[in-house]
């Protein structure tokens, strides 16, 4: 128990300890704080841009950070602060133009425009405004705390009790239920998942002379990964939405309408208590959602709505608004949900190296450019005495987090309700500013044309994607997942003998590999008779 | 402030040193890449990145590193035979690179006539590791384990390392399960995570091994392991092969001879004077620099290249 407590204190001793930014009056303002901050403010104004989205400022920010703070382990966790500052303020923001102009900033805040615009309109966008910032931190701050106490557990829990077999087969499961949860059908799920494994395994695998690569000298390494992952993620969303601009007008941001004579604008008596409950019930949903890989916060924002609006309808009152005329409730019950999610989605990364969403793909691929934090079970390595500096790392994005959280309570609210003004900047100017922004940020990063080649075909890739109704972040995820899925893979069938069938040796891999042929084959069924 | 010293050490190194170093009479027609093989961040990568650093600062001389990883090394070579013979472009490898690696590769463009050999940084450390109080902390263990019956785990992190332990599992008389992990770091995960039993690691032991968490049970070079003098060398216990090799430069083949005594110096230099940050580390992490370069050096990579036809000769017969 010391141990673990001592590795809480050399944690938060890393964040506050660390390399130094600038010093004012020869005391030294610690590099990591100050990035969470920084990106924390970055985070508030993109998810108040509608067309910009927490992941894009990542994606953007990363190259950059990692040419300031460069490849040595010190810049572990300035990069992370900045990335987990953007994450949480990204979740925060996107309330904004949802509330004050209908238009969500995110895609997790289209539930929230269902009552925040119409409170907004009555005249009260600053209460609207308060309330999604209130439940938004609350639902966040209760995901991260489960989050610091599942993490470590299940962590240590799988690297006791499973083998190289059944981490293939858990590894195995959670690409295939990422694949069946994902975008419209699970045929095409499988389509995307497939494809980022055959994407991979160009020229990486144990062979001395590379595979796959068609003869392409450049391609001997593989895909430079960043730009092959943002490329889909970032250049294909950029593509569609040049497409979507020329198509349609774009569409204006429109005032709310000035406050009625008498009534204030602000918290109102009783509010608290009466959004606490729903606050409650959608943190724990948006917990639960979050910590399972694939399953957004859209999902999350929709199902607290529901179940929110029905406990609604039993017990309010008459005076008071109902779910989408304006209730404070609905917009609790969604900012609380969505935001929970995003804690939540670094179980199973801190965990088991699994990203479940893009802005965990992001702390992924930074973790792999810098190199000496691989997220994964063995992180959570409680050695003693000699100090497993992963772990600290870990702790360290822990008190990273808290700091976010604290930040949110605090200068977050007041910085957000001052960028409704974003909203208006017309997506003709945007757009090509963050291809720009993306395109240099790669250069920097990868220095080589190449790079950029790879980025405008990923790009292309990513806009038919997107085009044929193809969802992007499971072929991003099965990238990233192919090389610890093949590694782990050989090394259980080498530790084995060569036994072809491994994988079902034992009980627990064989629960897992049912289970991943269940998610696909049910799933599959569940929607289908859905809808 | 560092920023404002370096150029003013520069000088005054510049003004001080140019009688005694015999790297002076030669200056690179440019800046020099030197491409690195190893992931970022690691120990081989810094040890690149202070020489870099060290050449730098000595002699003025504008340094780029750049990290070129894969195919152990070979991607490296691949990109390193095509670049300039000025001594504006070398190279970090290991001496496995361009021996066993290359050899089993078979491409043409990649072998070790097509490099210049420039120095040696420092040399492995190959210990066959176990975690302490484990069931396999010793040879005997192991040997008993695997005549009982029991397949042994044992982790490589290289064909050449899989070579070495397959002949030694056939010539030893016990069947080895295999298993090829990402780097001595990978191995040592691996033990304490209990999915090997046993591995190769290169060096990267000496701290686990100095606290009691690991043990060498057996050197995998022809020397005596030097934190753990007592355990025995592998052919003691019947491998016919070594695991030794060397952290080293190199350079495109067919270089101006100036610009290799020049180039060799100036590592050396670097190297051996204790007052540079890349002597400390590779006095901490590497057990000492081990630098050899001219003749010398071409002869050894020789002899590893003999060792290395030998070794793939024996494993290919099965």
């Amino acid at each position: 128990m010391i141990e673990v407590l001592n590795y809480i204190w050399l944690g938060v001793l890393a964040v506050f300890q660390g390399p130094e930014l600038f010093s004012i009056l020869g005391y030294g303002i610690p590099a990591s704080p100050a990035m969470v901050l920084g990106g924390l403010l970055t985070g508030i104004a993109v998810g108040a841009t509608p067309g910009l989205a927490g992941p894009m400022a990542m994606a953007i920010s990363l190259p950059i950070l990692i040419s300031i703070f460069g490849f040595t382990p010190d810049a572990l966790l300035p990069v992370f602060g900045f990335l987990i500052g953007i994450m949480k303020g990204a979740t925060v923001g996107g309330a904004v133009p949802a509330i004050l102009f209908n238009m969500p900033g995110t895609p997790d805040a289209l539930m929230t425009t269902l009552d925040g615009h119409p409170m907004a309109q009555n005249g009260q966008p600053r209460r609207a405004l308060k309330i999604a910032q209130l439940s938004s931190v609350t639902g966040d701050t209760f995901s991260d705390l489960v989050l610091f106490i599942c993490a470590p557990f299940l962590a240590v829990f799988v690297e006791a009790y499973l083998d190289q077999p059944e981490k293939t087969a858990l590894l195995i499961l959670s690409i295939s239920f990422i694949a069946a949860v994902m975008g419209g059908s699970v045929g095409r799920g499988l389509l995307s998942v497939g494809l980022g494994l055959l994407a991979a395994f160009v020229g990486t695998g144990q062979s001395l002379t590379p595979r796959l690569t068609a003869g392409v000298e450049g391609l001997s390494n593989g895909f430079p990964l960043v730009a092959a992952i943002l490329g889909v993620l970032i250049l294909g969303e950029i593509f569609k939405s040049f497409e979507d601009t020329i198509r349609n007008a774009v569409r204006k941001a429109k005032a709310a309408a000035p406050p009625p004579v008498g009534l204030i604008d602000d918290l109102e008596k009783g509010d608290i208590r009466r959004i606490a409950p729903h606050v409650a019930r959608s943190a724990v949903i948006g917990t639960i959602i979050g910590a399972l890989p694939g399953v957004g916060s859209t999902l999350a924002a929709t199902l607290s709505y529901t179940v929110g609006r029905h406990r609604h309808e039993k017990t309010h009152g008459n005076e008071e608004p109902r779910f989408g005329y304006g209730a404070p409730e609905g917009i609790a019950a969604t900012e609380a949900a969505n935001s929970a999610v995003s804690g939540a989605n670094l179980i199973p990364v801190l965990s088991l190296g699994i990203p479940g969403n893009a802005a965990a793909v992001f702390l992924i691929l930074a973790a792999d450019s810098i190199g000496g934090f691989n997220p994964g079970p063995a992180v959570f390595n409680f050695t003693s005495p000699d100090i497993n500096p992963e772990l600290v790392t870990a702790f360290g994005i822990f008190t990273l987090m808290s700091i976010g959280n604290l930040l949110n309570w605090t200068i977050g609210g007041r910085f957000m309700r001052s960028m409704g003004v974003l909203a208006r900047v017309p997506s003709p100017i945007l757009l090509p500013v963050v291809l720009l922004l993306t395109l240099t940020a790669i250069y920097v990063q990868e220095t080589s044309l190449f790079a950029l080649w790879v980025i405008f075909a990923f790009g292309v890739l990513g806009y038919l994607f997107r085009r044929s109704d193809i969802p992007v972040l499971p072929f991003v995820i099965a990238f990233i997942l192919a090389g610890p899925l093949e590694q782990t893979a050989h090394e259980a069938f080498a530790a084995s003998g060569g036994d072809p069938w491994f994988l079902f040796r034992s009980a627990t891999s064989v629960i897992f590999m049912t289970a991943a042929i269940a998610s696909v084959v049910l799933l599959g069924r569940g929607r289908q008779a859905g809808g | 402030m560092k920023e404002l010293f370096k150029p003013i050490a520069i000088a005054i190194a510049a003004v001080c040193t140019p009688a005694v170093s015999s790297a002076a009479d030669w200056t690179p027609p440019g800046p020099i890449t030197m491409y690195i093989g190893f992931a970022a961040g690691g120990g081989a990568d810094t040890q690149a990145r202070l020489i870099a650093q060290g050449i730098e600062e000595r002699y003025g001389w504008k340094v780029l590193p750049q990290q070129l990883t894969g195919n152990s090394g070979l991607s490296l070579a691949a990109e390193l035979a095509k670049a300039p013979a000025d001594g504006t472009a070398i190279g970090m490898v290991v001496s496995e690179t361009l021996t066993y690696s290359a050899l089993a590769a078979g491409a043409d463009d990649i072998q070790l006539d097509k490099f210049t050999p420039l120095a040696t940084t420092a040399s492995f450390e190959f210990g066959l590791v176990a975690m302490a109080d484990g069931a396999f902390d010793s040879w005997d263990k192991v040997d008993a384990a695997a005549k009982a019956g029991n397949p042994i785990r044992f982790g490589v992190a290289s064909d050449r390392q899989a070579d070495v332990a397959y002949l030694f599992g056939k010539s030893a008389g016990i069947k080895l399960n295999i298993v090829p992990v990402k780097g001595g770091a990978g191995v040592m995960n691996g033990l304490r995570g209990g999915d090997l039993d046993i591995g190769w690691v290169a060096g990267a032991q000496s701290k686990p091994v100095k606290q009691g968490e690991m043990v060498n049970i057996a050197s995998g070079i022809p020397a005596a392991l030097k934190d753990s003098p007592d355990a025995p060398m592998i052919t003691d216990l019947g491998s016919t092969f070594y695991l030794d090799g060397y952290f080293m430069f190199i350079a495109p083949a067919k270089m101006d001879p100036a610009a290799r005594s020049s180039l060799r110096a100036a590592i050396e230099e670097v190297l051996n004077d204790p007052a540079t940050e890349a002597h400390t580390l590779v006095t901490n992490g590497f057990d000492g620099a081990d630098v050899i370069t001219g003749e010398a050096l071409d002869a050894k990579m020789k002899g590893l290249l003999e060792d290395a036809t030998n070794l793939l000769d024996e494993a290919s017969k099965g």
